[in-house]
């Protein structure tokens, strides 16, 4: 068979079951407009699934800060030094903000335990001091 | 001059500068408030275009990030 029938550059019909170039280009029309539409379709269906309209009406800056969230990973940021230094720094004031006030309150407890303790021996010492001096 | 006229100047510095102040913050925050809804309204009006180009600029950032 001879390669060169079935690909004829100059639209005629090869005889052999082959297209003419404007029939190739209405094919590719069609075929661009069938992804198109699937495209569209799949955008529309993700919306609706996601609610993606609800949620900006919602929380407009919410939304954005999370879809800016989403291209920082898609990006490749996650894994970056960046990443890492914000999150060491969030960490630490997350936990300074979450430990000191419990350091604060074992501090006042142990505090007040303390304050009690002595008060109790200040108590004891004055009563042995008072029965020192009844037996005088 | 006694301790008592110093503060009393040193209290209406304050107060006057206080006075002074006061609108020109009183207008930023308004402004600042004013830009606040506008954006709001069109990120509201504009929810797709908005969301791609956050995704855009946060894929911006992280490949800048990554370097």
């Amino acid at each position: 068979m001879d390669p060169q029938a079935e690909t004829v550059p100059n639209g005629r019909s090869t005889g052999n079951g082959g297209r003419t170039l404007g029939e190739r280009v209405d094919r590719y029309n069609d075929t661009a407009q069938q992804a198109w539409e699937a495209t569209r379709n799949a955008v529309s269906d993700l919306r609706g699934t996601l609610d993606i309209d609800g949620r900006v009406q919602r929380n407009p800056y919410g939304t954005i800060a999370a879809a800016l969230g989403i291209g920082y990973v898609l990006g490749g940021g996650l894994f970056s030094p960046l990443t890492g230094r914000v999150v060491g720094l969030g960490l630490r004031i997350g936990l300074r903000l979450a430990v000191l006030p419990l350091l604060k309150r074992e501090l006042s407890d142990l505090a007040q335990a303390f304050e009690e303790g002595t008060g109790e021996q200040g108590a004891k010492g004055r009563r042995t001091r008072a029965n020192v001096n009844k037996e005088k | 001059m006694n301790v008592n006229n110093v503060t009393h100047e040193i209290e209406e510095r304050a107060h006057a500068l206080s006075a002074r102040v006061r609108p020109q913050v009183r207008e930023a925050r308004q402004k600042l408030e004013s830009v606040g809804e506008t954006v709001t309204e069109y990120i509201k009006d504009n929810p797709a275009k908005c969301l791609v180009g956050a995704i855009a600029l946060g894929y911006i950032v992280g490949k800048i990030a990554r370097r």
